[in-house]
């Protein structure tokens, strides 16, 4: 999707593409006419795109989901519902991955591709299975296209309390939430503050290197993020998040390591060695409670070795990506104050 | 005087007729054999580079014969348009302008038609098994297009011209 450009007399004004406009090249003729043809308000609002084959198309919003009609506007009966077809899955399927899907081998096994902007497709089908595990996936059937958001100022309230101030360093912390509560926003947001420094809290930018294993963080294309993560960012795309977190470590001496959805045995193992190493750690994880990271053995170990200095939960209370608690690593409880309790009231615009 | 020049004309025209289709069969052979090692490329970049098609099908049309680069490119711009359509549609669409101007045959450009149907659908052996195919039934339609240009060049050539005169004598 090419960006509108103004001239105003001798200045250029280019007008980045809203989020949702830069996954309608992902779409089908036909899908791309009845999104496009809904009222701007609910586009603002869109946050995934899902299609299943045979069964109604249905847009996800930040506060609820719609099945929109043939004619583009959300339909309430069943029989005005635009039905996704085998074709438009397969279209989908050829368009997300620039007609190569075999270039696409490793995403297909973990069940995603991630488009140009950050924007990730999930994908369900029949899986093929190879030693007992996943080499491809067939019959593709379902897919998911979940619209990436910049927010920038997402992080400004809980940055004073992820910031020691008075030795300047950045504490290791832990985003979790469950999914769609805007954990990468928010991560991206705090990348792009302590590389570029906030003279707010009289912090200086420090380098940060991020692992974006599934191109989410940075929204790289051809290396080169998209988004706005920093000055002193350096950016691994597309790497596993265990090697990459070595390889940064060793090779642009970061003061900050961030990565998104660590989830394996091998991720914490990797992690624990960033810990030893003197580098800080930005990472998110999917979890609603403190007690579930605890029932997860990788995690409670990581949690035993008290090295995590704030956990963030983040949801959907008041908003998408509302903090709603901030706890203390050493004493495992919510952190007092009334600076707290104000940053707890934000409503960041997710 | 102007018998002779009318003569000449007709003598004339037969044979750039007769030339022509001598041409058609001369120049498939050429078109085939650029064909097959431009598929070659292009299984190259699918299969061990994993280069997207867009820009692997650009890199063929760099490389290639002049003649059929516009086949590559066109598709390539196809895609990058962003217009919704598939490889398939893509293909299909540079196939149908690139056929009036190239020298090859209703057999060949069905190969290139179902070699089409397969292109970025499938992981990168599937992909290779496809070019491969289409580059065997290539082979296999260069080596027919030779035979026939042997034939019928020559036959073509001297027919214009013989055909040119025989008119001249039937009239004169």
């Amino acid at each position: 999707m090419s960006s509108a450009v103004h001239s105003l007399d001798n200045c250029r004004v280019t007008m980045k593409p809203s989020p949702w406009q830069e996954v309608m090249p992902a779409l089908p003729a036909s899908i791309r006419r009845i999104i496009t043809g809904l009222p701007p308000d609910i586009l603002e609002k869109l946050e995934e795109i899902r299609l299943r084959q045979n069964r109604p198309l249905i847009l996800g919003l930040s506060g609820g989901d719609i099945l929109p009609g043939i004619n583009g506007k959300p339909a309430v009966e069943s029989r005005d519902w635009y039905l996704v077809t085998a074709d438009d899955i397969q279209r989908v399927t050829q368009l997300i991955s620039g007609c190569s899907l075999y270039a696409f081998g490793d995403e297909l096994k973990n069940g995603f591709i991630t488009l140009p902007g950050g924007h990730r497709v999930g994908l369900t089908g029949k899986a093929v299975l190879e030693n007992g595990r996943v080499r491809t996936l067939k019959y593709i059937s379902g897919l998911n296209i979940r619209i990436s958001r910049e927010v920038k100022g997402a992080a400004s309230s809980l940055l004073p309390f992820i910031i020691d101030q008075r030795s300047g360093s950045v504490l290791n912390t832990l985003l979790f939430s469950p999914p769609r509560c805007g954990k990468t926003t928010m991560l991206r947001d705090i990348i792009r503050q302590l590389s570029n420094g906030i003279p707010e809290l009289n912090f200086r930018g420090v380098v940060v290197s991020v692992v974006d294993e599934r191109s989410e963080l940075a929204g790289c294309w051809q290396g080169i993020p998209q988004r706005e993560v920093g000055i002193r960012t350096d950016v691994l795309d597309g790497c596993r998040k265990a090697e990459g977190m070595f390889m940064l470590l060793r090779s642009m001496a970061p003061r900050v390591i961030a990565t998104d959805e660590i989830g394996t045995d091998e991720d914490f193992a990797a992690l624990e060695g960033v810990f030893n190493a003197g580098v800080k750690v930005l990472t998110t994880v999917h979890a609603a409670s403190l007690a579930e990271l605890n029932r997860r053995p990788a995690l409670r170990n990581l949690l035993n070795m008290k090295v995590i200095e704030r956990f963030v939960l983040l949801g959907r209370s008041k908003n998408v990506g509302t903090i709603e608690e901030i706890i203390d690593g050493r004493t495992m409880l919510p952190l007092p104050g009334k600076e707290v309790e104000q940053c707890l009231k934000y409503l960041p615009a997710l | 005087m102007l018998k002779i020049l009318a003569c000449l004309v007709i003598v004339s025209a037969g044979g750039i007729c007769g030339m022509l289709v001598a041409r058609g069969y001369s120049l498939r052979p050429v078109e085939l054999r650029s064909l097959k090692s431009a598929l070659q490329m292009l299984e190259t970049e699918i299969t061990y580079a994993a280069t997207p098609l867009a820009e692997a099908l650009g890199l063929v049309a760099e490389r290639t014969d002049y003649r059929l680069a516009p086949l590559f490119e066109e598709t390539r711009q196809e895609l990058l348009s962003m217009s919704g359509c598939t490889a398939k549609e893509a293909w299909e669409k540079a196939l149908l302008k690139f056929y009036p101007r190239s020298s090859l045959v209703g057999c060949d450009i069905s190969i290139l038609r179902s070699l089409g149907g397969a292109l970025g659908i499938s992981d990168s052996s599937g992909q290779s098994k496809h070019l491969k195919l289409a580059m065997e039934q290539i082979g296999a339609e260069l080596e027919k297009a030779e035979a026939d240009a042997l034939q019928h060049v020559k036959l073509w050539n001297y027919l214009g011209f013989l055909g040119g005169l025989v008119i001249v004598l039937i009239f004169y």
